[in-house]
């Protein structure tokens, strides 16, 4: 059991080729729910068959499932409320990061059913691993009224949040598109690395970028995707969060 | 599929339906304008009473008519526009301006009434434009079908305007620019013809060398989008698209999707998509003006000449905020502008060069500028002057510099737009823009090298 955080140089990248039949599989799991919400694993495990590095995680239906998959993955741990009444999951406390052992996942996975017990008291939680810290970044897919599918890119926290920095191309989208995106936005220097803080791998933020763009492209009914944060590395880049809904 | 509306911008023939006597109606302006534009074809003016307007006979409907009749210009209220759309079809029109308000933007009725209009439009296979508009004019064809009666300069640029007083003030800006022009359309309505119609329609005109676009917003624009990725090709199309404030609320979407609004959507789409996005009139004729009568700089480095500091400053910091470079000038230019103005001038040697009152003279300020244009490291020249009663303007100079080292020049002059007049009509007649404000100097010389860069880009 490791207890130090998670950085994708750890990922085992077996390049595993996109099955286009294991996305539509997933999707059509998700229709036949009648959910238009896809969930954090969802969403994770269509990137991660499309080649796109996200931290992995998994679903627990009680706490013994929870603790068990956060000793797989390695501490420090994170707990989040998996539920279509919660989308938002950190503003009702269905989020909880930094859990350093068996102990802390157990609080946090009480304390979380608590939070969301009025709603659905017997919700699901993800349990995945606690990644290292990085530049964050934001990517986003829309369908517009007026362009169709768009991609959104845009730096993290208070550069999207308060400063609206962020650019839009229309899916799909070629290299030298993607490039400009990371250019396009007024922040982009700190993906250049400042006050010692090393340069973030945009080849590798570029090859994330083109590849929402083609699984998006390549699945029509995919109508939104919010991957927030993604945390790119000098090496390499992971997809913390992200959620998204179906047409 | 392409609609054919060559015979709407090019007609043999034309009538214009609620033609009328009376200068207050639309219907007298109109008719007016289409006589004063100089159109060469059989005119007929249609109306129920009318014996004569203008010296033209008058027709009690379209089917008195003596000759076949491409284009009709319906100056009639909304209701009876879509009742006269079976008589067109049956004299063999072939296109239709509908000038009339009181459609889709009154309401549900008037909705549904411009439903009727379009369907039956395009049930005939006329094409149309509007309702709602001013009109459209093809100076090409000498058709000025608009109720505004103004005379555009020849030229190649054409404008699609989805407001009609936004289309006025591009045409009078355009004016006072002598921007020429080739082709106005206001698109009102948009019932029966989009966005994408005339713009694949202006992309094949041979007549059209620079397409400029004044936009609210399309749901057509996808197609507008992938559209102008083709013909940015072929040529420049110069986008102005309103709208930066987010209360627009087309798009209640996502967190995503709703962050930035529509407006930097369509700004980045459109650039992704080869288009030069622009945010005022002035700028859009800037643009539209220097990319149809100048070549293209190699790239981004401007080569700046003035005689007075400010504009200078102000110019500068404009072009580079915009993208441009300003690159220090060899050693060998500095030795050639000593050569002309004296070993210890009182200038300052840098980019910009600012010959101050070395510069007044125009000969002077022509050998100068022949250093800077022949600087191995210029692709391009900002010439600036001051207006002064006694001395004149350097417009040959610059020509001459412009013609010796085939490398772009844009000139800013600190003028009034009638003191300058002269010089403006002798330098843009060989192809070198004139501006009298920093701003749209800067934007017209980023404008050539955003174009040469979009050549080079999507033709990859």
């Amino acid at each position: 059991m490791s207890t130090s955080k998670y950085f994708p140089a750890r990922l085992n990248d077996k390049r595993r080729r996109c099955s286009k039949a294991q996305v539509k599989e997933i999707l059509d799991k998700i229709k036949s729910d009648g959910r238009k919400l896809l969930f954090e694993d969802e969403v994770k495990r269509l990137l991660a068959l499309n080649g796109i590095a996200v931290t992995p995680c998994e679903v627990a239906h009680n706490e013994d499932q929870a603790v068990q998959l956060a000793a797989k993955f390695g501490y420090p741990s994170v707990l989040k409320v998996r539920s279509v009444f919660y989308t938002h999951k950190s503003d009702c406390g269905g989020v909880k990061l930094n859990l350093p052992d068996e102990n802390g996942v157990r609080m946090a996975f009480r304390e979380i059913r608590a939070a969301v017990a009025e709603q659905e008291p017997e919700a699901c939680i993800t349990v995945q691993p606690m990644a290292g810290a990085g530049t964050e970044v934001i990517i986003g897919v829309t369908t517009d009224n007026h362009f169709g599918k768009v991609i959104m890119f845009g730096l993290g926290g208070v550069f999207t949040e308060i400063f609206e920095d962020v650019t839009f191309r229309l899916i799909p989208i070629t290299r030298k598109d993607a490039f400009e995106m990371l250019e396009s936005v007024k922040g982009s220097m700190l993906l250049e690395g400042y006050r010692g803080k090393p340069p973030a791998d945009r080849e590798s933020l570029v090859e994330a970028l083109l590849k929402v763009s083609k699984l998006v492209e390549d699945n029509e009914e995919i109508k939104e995707l919010d991957l927030n944060p993604v945390v790119v590395y000098e090496n390499g880049l992971l997809v913390l969060d992200g959620r998204g809904t179906l047409s | 599929m392409k609609k054919d509306l060559h015979p709407l911008f090019y007609p043999r023939s034309a009538a214009v339906l609620g033609a009328g006597a009376d200068p207050e109606r639309v219907g007298f302006n109109i008719f007016e304008s289409i006589v004063y534009g100089g159109f060469k074809g059989p005119l007929y003016p249609i109306h129920p009473k009318l014996k004569n307007i203008l010296g033209y006979d008058v027709y009690p409907s379209l089917d008195k008519v003596p000759g076949p009749v491409d284009v009709a210009v319906i100056a009639l209220n909304q209701f009876s526009t879509v009742d006269v759309l079976e008589e067109c079809a049956r004299c063999g029109v072939k296109g239709i301006l509908s000038i009339a308000g009181g459609f889709g933007e009154v309401g549900t009725e008037g909705v549904k009434l411009e439903n009727k209009l379009a369907e039956r439009a395009n049930e005939l296979g006329i094409p149309l434009i509007g309702p709602n508009t001013l009109g459209f004019i093809n100076d090409d064809g000498n058709f000025y079908a608009t109720f505004y009666p103004l005379r555009l300069i020849k030229g190649g640029v054409s404008v699609i305007s989805q407001s009609g007083g936004m289309g006025l003030t591009i045409m009078q800006k355009a004016l006072d620019e002598m921007m020429g022009m080739n082709k106005w359309i206001g698109v009102g309505n948009r019932a029966a013809l989009e966005f994408s119609d005339y713009l694949a329609y202006l992309g094949d005109d041979p007549a059209t060398r620079v397409i400029g676009v004044f936009m609210e917003g399309s749901e057509d624009a996808l197609k507008f989008v992938k559209l102008i990725r083709e013909i940015c090709l072929k040529k420049p199309v110069v986008v102005f698209k309103a709208g930066q404030t987010k209360e627009s609320d087309y798009m209640a979407m996502t967190h995503t999707g709703s962050l930035a609004g529509p407006y930097r959507l369509y700004r980045d789409i459109l650039k992704q998509n080869g288009a030069i996005v622009v945010d005022t009139v002035e700028e859009l004729v800037a643009c539209c003006k220097a990319l149809s009568l100048s070549q293209l700089p190699e790239g981004k480095r401007v080569g700046v000449l003035t005689h007075t500091a400010g504009p200078s400053i102000v110019a500068a910091d404009y072009m580079l905020q915009l993208g441009c470079e300003l690159p220090k000038y060899a050693p060998e230019t500095y030795q050639r502008v000593r050569d002309v103005i004296g070993q210890n001038p009182p200038v300052v040697l840098k980019n910009p060069l600012d010959a101050a009152g070395l510069g007044f003279p125009a000969l002077t300020y022509g050998r100068i500028a022949d250093a800077v244009l022949g600087d191995p490291s210029m692709d391009i020249m900002m010439a600036i002057y001051c207006l002064h009663k006694n001395w004149r303007f350097p417009s040959r100079e610059i020509i001459d510099v412009r013609n010796k080292w085939n490398k772009p020049a844009v000139a800013y002059y600190v003028s009034t737009v009638g003191d300058s007049a002269i010089d403006r009509e002798m330098l843009q007649k060989e192809g070198v823009p004139l501006y009298i404000s920093a701003r749209e100097a800067a934007r017209a010389v980023y404008a050539l090298y955003e174009y040469k860069q979009i050549l080079s880009s999507q033709a990859q």
